[in-house]
């Protein structure tokens, strides 16, 4: 099946299901105000506005804080179209209403191509694809952060809820004071009159939620305050003295602490297990069996009265494990296996294709010059701060549970499943994330948490897992393998390219787990898999990219820029070789690419040019560059790199990017240092292996992260747009590592075309 | 047993806590202070960092048996009785932390730092911060210790011509 006919497919399932519903016109989108869990004096104004008795603006937040701060971006948008102060935008967690799903983050699983979907030159293709997939996803409501979808998803429907919002405050002061519309004023939640009257919101409320909106119109960018202008995080004093409260500093009466031990060995069961022993111990006060939940392989939980008891009594735990009945998986054993698979399809046209123009076989044998590599990227772990934990309460048939998570709706589902209760009979409290890079969209905690609270007689239970369980059984970065190849014509330029790649499709395995309503009898292609490597902007033809999905049986999951994150190493370490290859500088060569992409040229550019690209560096030191697009935004970085002996120093990035409307600066420029750091320790360091069935990373000393010494200068530049913004909190990351290697082998004359860099980094002879 | 922790004597329930339990423990689930986080639970990531008598200390290893007529200092009494640590009005000012979660270790291990030396070099910031944060907020680290260092630096006389 090529990949146009597998769209058809999705949209004629999709417009079946239209039928009856119609068009969403844009206004049903802000909700009713009757979502609201309302407090005395406060009033609702939409399913996303309250106004409070002393003027202060209540958004109802759908999305989570981890890190990303979009707390702070979702209420720049309120403050800016409803005109008041950031700081008199209050926070109350959203409810599960369709109206808080996400739809840009399904558009972003369709496997359009670039040419498609180029902003202003949208194909009329992706344009139905799209609406279809946007309706669809607005009618299922699935709420998740994640795909750096947030800013992109809220862009709309947050500034329209705010802008009516305000024209309904608006219209009760001109009629109470029989003033015209026009000649009232709004500053910092006030609208007054020159002639003298003057109130703030809270005295205009009540009113206005009975009267309609009349006219809206949302701000342009000239007229913006708020967006665009610096800004403090909404969440910062809270972060400083300890009283944030993430999942694991939920404190409640009668609170009791499970620690979790799974099977060493990933899909092993229990067999025997001694519980008396553990029951002898001081402050343990149950040992609970988990079968296998929400995708986590089954486990022991031991409940005791703080989390030091419990986790001594699971640590001593007498248990006879069993192995899978597949037995035990081994990473280096499923790479090779990665690599057959590639190079069979490389040799019989095999995979699923997501992208070929021309005949690039034909071309390819004609080529003046060919290049050949093979590329591999490992397994990777989450290793979020704040380790996995969820805190759950069953009583009375009702649930309560307290959760750090991506995926507020499908957590409910997950513990009301567990519990045996109706969805609607589970109230969850999202915490603030210790990190989520994408280990968060999962439900396996939630689910454990719950199942344990059902055996401790209504007694609240904090469920938690020891780093070293939060590195064993993760839901990891699957492991990749590409072989690419092109052909230099004798005029210089690229005549062919061809990928094939192996590896897991993670997307279905997610839907198994998280979302088992919509998963299917078979894996539809997973886009993650190339996505990255078949949408190259570059204009090369002919070219092929066909990816043969396996099914290797490691727990495999979203991991922050998920298949970009290693299809970009692939992709622009090979176009820098191309570069190479033909003789031409990395940056002309790639600019005579882009002819078409004016867009990705301008940030190539501008890294370029604030690096210095080109320009004279100290003895010893190099530089490497990187283009990528994901998620809708494009970034370009430069890195200058020098090694001590075999230890590479990064000592400046400069990161060019284009994500639209700029929300918050400092917030983007935070993601960018964030993703850079975040795909430094990547690069260099990281590596899950699986041996005997078992993770041999099991804490930090095991699996390195970028220290504070090591980290370079990083600096931003955003193009300015007028365009709808795109997301940051992912884009920045997956350039990262070919810019490395490509500044690597500047300095070094090798291609590192294997992840993580160090190992072979290491194995070159001095 | 007795603590002392922010400058109060607190009393640790010792039916709770043994002598081997190590003061994060105590800490979070004893005492509910929770603003001190459990990370990895080797003293690998810092994010447990409390200081004792001054000096940076993590408490995920530490037994509480160490602790005897020593004092405890935590997060929640980094601030003074005039508001905030000059540090974190440096972190806010500077938007610091993202998740935020190691924050309080990276924040506890900085105090150490400057209370040992007024006007650390980047050497010595290298040194003293082996804190992990997997969010990546060390650069605006750095500049918020410098800034705060700066502010707590006594003001110099201006050079005699």
């Amino acid at each position: 099946m090529k990949r146009r006919s597998l769209l058809l497919t999705g949209a004629a399932a999709g417009g079946a299901l239209l039928v009856g519903w119609g068009a969403l016109p844009p206004r049903s989108r802000l909700g009713q105000a009757g979502l609201w869990s309302s407090q005395t004096g406060e009033v609702a104004l939409n399913g996303w506005i309250k106004v409070a008795g002393d003027g202060t603006v209540v958004l109802a937040m759908n999305r989570s804080e981890m890190g990303q701060g979009v707390h702070t971006a979702l209420a720049m948008l309120v403050a800016e179209e409803l005109d008041v102060p950031l700081e008199r935008v209050r926070l109350q967690q959203a409810g599960h209403d369709a109206i808080f799903g996400s739809a840009e983050s399904f558009v972003g699983f369709l496997p359009f191509h670039g040419d498609d979907r180029e902003p202003g030159q949208e194909t009329a293709f992706f344009r139905g694809a799209r609406w279809v997939t946007l309706k669809l996803a607005r009618e299922l409501g699935i709420n998740i952060t994640g795909g750096s979808a947030s800013v992109a998803d809220a862009w709309e429907p947050l500034r329209l809820a705010a802008a009516t919002a305000r024209a309904r405050l608006l219209g009760v002061a001109s009629l109470r004071w029989k003033l015209p519309v026009a000649e009232l004023e709004v500053q910092d939640g006030a609208v007054s009159h020159a002639s003298g009257p003057r109130a703030h919101y809270g005295e205009l409320a009540a009113q206005a939620a009975l009267s309609p909106p009349g006219d809206v119109t949302l701000k342009s960018r000239a007229n913006f305050r708020v967006i665009g202008k610096p800004a403090q995080r909404v969440d910062l004093a809270a972060k400083c003295d300890g009283r944030a409260v993430f999942g694991l500093d939920v404190r409640l009466p009668g609170l009791l602490y499970a620690s979790v031990v799974h099977a060493p060995m990933l899909g092993g069961s229990i067999g025997t297990v001694d519980v008396g022993a553990a029951l002898q111990r001081p402050g343990v006060e149950r040992v609970v069996r988990l079968p296998p939940l929400g995708g986590a392989d089954a486990a022991l939980a031991v409940v005791g009265r703080t989390t030091w008891h419990a986790r001594e009594a699971a640590r001593a735990l007498p248990v006879q494990w069993r192995e899978p009945p597949s037995g035990p998986l081994d990473s280096k054993r499923i790479e090779a296996a990665l690599e057959t698979a590639a190079r069979a399809a490389q040799l019989r046209d095999g995979g699923f294709t997501f992208h070929s123009r021309g005949d690039s076989r034909v071309a390819l044998a004609g080529a003046a010059k060919r290049v050949d590599a093979l590329y591999r990227a490992p397994y990777l772990a989450h290793a979020t701060m704040e380790p996995m934990n969820c805190t759950a309460r069953v009583r009375d048939g009702r649930v309560e549970v307290w959760a750090p998570t991506q995926v507020p709706g499908l957590a409910r589902d997950a513990a009301a499943q567990v519990a045996g209760v109706a969805p609607e009979a589970v109230t969850l409290h999202v915490t603030y994330l210790g990190g989520g890079f994408g280990r968060r969209l999962e439900v396996d905690v939630v689910a454990q948490a719950v199942r344990v609270a059902l055996e401790t007689a209504g007694r609240p239970v904090q469920l938690n897992w020891s780093r070293e369980e939060d590195f064993t059984h993760d839901f990891y970065r699957p492991a990749g393998v590409a072989l690419l190849r092109a052909g230099i014509g004798a005029d210089g330029r690229v005549s062919a390219f061809e990928a094939h790649s192996a590896g897991d499709a993670l997307e279905p395995r997610w839907m198994q787990r998280a979302l088992p309503a919509l998963a299917g009898p078979f894996d539809a292609p997973d886009k993650t898999t190339v996505e990255g490597l078949y949408d190259l902007p570059y204009a090369i033809e002919p070219q092929r990219i066909a990816h043969v999905a396996t099914h290797s049986g490691v727990p495999i999951g979203n991991w922050r820029s998920v298949g970009h994150s290693h299809n970009a190493f692939f992709a622009e370490s090979f176009i820098d070789e191309l570069a190479h290859a033909a003789g031409v500088d990395a940056l002309r060569f790639r600019l005579d690419l882009l002819r078409q992409r004016p867009r990705h040229a301008a940030v190539l550019n501008l890294a370029a040019q604030r690096a210095g690209w080109g320009q004279k560096l100290p003895a010893g030191r190099a530089r490497g560059l990187a283009l990528h697009e994901s998620f809708g935004s494009i970034v370009a970085q430069v890195l200058e790199v020098s090694l001590a002996g075999k230890q590479p120093r990064v000592h400046r990035v400069v990161c060019a990017l284009d994500c639209g409307i700029v929300v918050h600066p400092q917030g983007v420029q935070q993601q960018v240092e964030s993703s850079v750091i975040f795909g430094l320790s990547a690069a260099l360091y990281g590596r899950i292996d699986i041996e005997g069935g078992a993770v041999k990373q099991k804490n930090f000393p095991d699996y390195p992260l970028l220290t504070l010494a090591q980290t370079p200068i990083i600096e931003t530049h955003a193009l300015p747009s007028d365009a709808a913004p795109t997301g940051m909190g992912e884009p920045a990351l997956p350039p990262v590592a070919p810019a490395l290697a490509n500044a690597l082998f500047a300095l070094t004359g090798h291609r590192l075309r294997e992840l993580p860099l160090m190992p072979l980094l290491a194995s070159l002879r001095a | 047993m007795n603590l002392t922790i922010n400058d109060r004597t607190v009393s640790v329930d010792d039916a709770l806590a043994d002598p081997s339990m190590p003061l994060l423990w105590v800490l979070r689930d004893v005492l509910q202070m929770t603003g001190t986080k459990y990370g990895c639970g080797v003293a690998a990531c810092g994010a447990c960092t409390v200081q004792v008598d001054g000096e940076p200390v993590r408490s995920c290893v530490t037994p509480l048996s160490a602790l005897q007529g020593k004092r405890v200092r935590t997060i929640e009494g980094l601030a003074g009785p005039g508001g905030p640590h000059p540090l974190q009005q440096a972190w806010v000012e500077q938007q610091v932390p993202q998740c935020g979660y190691c924050q309080s270790g990276m924040l506890m291990a900085a105090a150490a730092l400057l209370e040992a030396n007024r006007e650390p070099s980047d050497g010595d910031i290298d040194a003293a911060i082996t804190n992990l944060c997997r969010c990546g907020s060390y650069p605006r680290v750095r500049s918020a210790i410098k800034a705060a260092a700066r502010q707590l630096a006594p003001r110099r006389r201006p050079s005699k011509p």
